[in-house]
């Protein structure tokens, strides 16, 4: 007849019916401890305690430090950076508030020189206008003075051409053009 | 390799699942493969002393480097240790429960990869539905909870048990008979057969739906129609596969579990 066991799994031989259970299904065997695999489990167990307990948790213990140092460390490079930066920032801040600052000196003095710039224009301006002014004054004075006389010497010489004709030329020339001169000053010191 | 998984024939022509003659065969493999000074190393000694290495290449290829960024075999290793200690053993126990984390770390693994034996290709077998090693694993934990016990309230934890001051006095005497089997053997009991009859069932379903849907559909020629039995049985095998892989976990969890509540009643029996 076909062997309808022989399938998967074991390397062993088929187990030899054991007296007690004469080949009737189930039985006390499967409820008894089987000395070799007690034996067996206690040896194994005693393996896996030893490794568990002298190497397995010695090592997760010191794996979870090492992570624990590393975060630690983390976060205390991390803390020393934030801190190294608030004292850059706080640092960029006076750099901007002392350059704002300055700038603002810069300004106020550029201000300042501007003005002195401009009143110093316009004081030479002034001056310089007065100058004018006070020369343009002069000449046109020069030129009255020399309008005066030209005019007071034509008039003066008029008066002789006038005078020679009325009187014919009994007075010397000289003598009349001082006599016309004296009385043009004469009337000058009238008005 | 002879592939054999127990003797046995199967009429697969008048019937529809192919059970062994004696359940025992799914179970017991206690012909020596070798013997060493004497001890008998069977196939399920092999696979149980097999649990010791599985679980220490586990922890040192796991654990070994250290590092501060874990890789991924790594991660898993570290929360599998994380998991016993901070949600089992300091949960349920307490800050005390340090102390406790090598003994419910090593169940924990332990039950664990003898439970995953029962889907492994090539074993298929869960060694803890041997009930060498649930006995063993209750025997160990009923001793760690009653010297737990005995160091922290010396003779006053049997007198705990059977007197306990937080019931009536006229019910103390039963409820003090009540908690004396249930705390001394109820508790390891129960810790030993839950494990042990989960493991068995789940055995016992895999390889009879493995079995049947391989013998129905290898013998196709001759049953016709008929082998597509053995197609339900495979489909059905993938469904509880599934099924027992969570049984797995969740077993060596409940024992793991139950080991820590049963330390943490004996540190402080008034919770």
């Amino acid at each position: 007849m076909y062997q309808a066991w022989n399938l998967i799994l074991a390397t062993a031989e088929p187990t030899p019916i054991s007296a007690e259970t004469g080949g009737e299904s189930g039985g006390i065997d499967l409820l008894l401890p089987a000395p070799e695999e007690l034996i067996a489990g206690i040896i194994a167990f005693a393996i896996i305690f030893l490794v568990v307990w002298k190497f397995a948790l010695p090592a997760f213990k010191k794996t979870l430090e090492g992570r624990q140092d590393a975060i630690k460390g983390e976060l205390a490079a991390a803390e020393q950076a934030k801190q190294e930066a608030a004292s850059l920032l706080d640092d960029y801040r006076a750099q901007v508030a002392g350059a704002k600052d300055e700038a603002a000196q810069i300004v106020a003095a550029a201000r300042e020189a501007g003005d002195a710039v401009k009143a110093d224009i316009v004081t030479r301006a002034e001056a310089e206008a007065q100058a004018i002014k006070a020369r343009a004054n002069e000449e046109v004075a020069a030129d009255r003075a020399r309008v005066a006389d030209e005019l007071k010497r034509q008039v003066a010489d008029l008066s002789i051409n006038v005078a020679e004709r009325v009187v014919g030329s009994s007075i010397d020339a000289d003598q009349q053009r001082v006599l016309v001169d004296r009385y043009i000053d004469e009337l000058g010191g009238v008005q | 390799m002879e592939l054999i998984l127990a003797s046995g024939e199967c009429d697969y022509v008048n019937e529809v699942i192919c059970a062994p003659a004696n359940v025992n065969e799914l179970f017991e493999f206690r012909q020596p493969i070798w013997t060493i000074l004497g001890f008998p190393i069977t196939r399920t000694v092999f696979l149980i002393l097999a649990i010791a290495v599985i679980v220490s290449a586990l922890l040192f290829f796991g654990l070994r480097k250290k590092s501060v960024i874990p890789s991924k075999f790594q991660a898993l290793v570290e929360s599998l240790v994380s998991f016993v200690k901070d949600g089992i053993a300091i949960d349920i126990i307490g800050p005390e429960g340090v102390k406790y984390v090598p003994w419910l770390m090593s169940v924990f693994l332990f039950v664990l990869v003898g439970n995953m034996y029962e889907v492994t290709p090539g074993v298929n077998f869960p060694v803890t539905s041997r009930m060498a090693l649930p006995v063993m694993l209750a025997a160990i934990s009923w001793i760690v909870f009653v010297i737990a016990g005995i160091k922290r309230q010396g003779f006053r934890y049997f007198l705990g048990i059977v007197w306990p001051s937080s019931v009536p006095v006229a019910l103390r005497p039963l409820v003090g008979l009540i908690e004396f089997f249930s705390i001394l053997f109820i508790r390891p009991l129960t810790l030993a057969v839950r494990l042990f009859a989960n493991m068995v069932a789940g055995h016992l379903m895999l390889t009879l739906l493995l079995v049947s849907g391989w013998v129905f559909i290898s013998n196709v020629g001759e049953i016709g129609l008929k082998a597509g039995i053995g197609i339900a049985w495979f489909i059905m095998a993938l469904g509880i596969f599934v099924f027992e892989i969570v049984v797995i976990a969740l077993q060596a969890y409940i024992f793991t579990l139950l080991s820590a509540v049963y330390v943490q009643t004996s540190l402080y029996p008034e919770h």
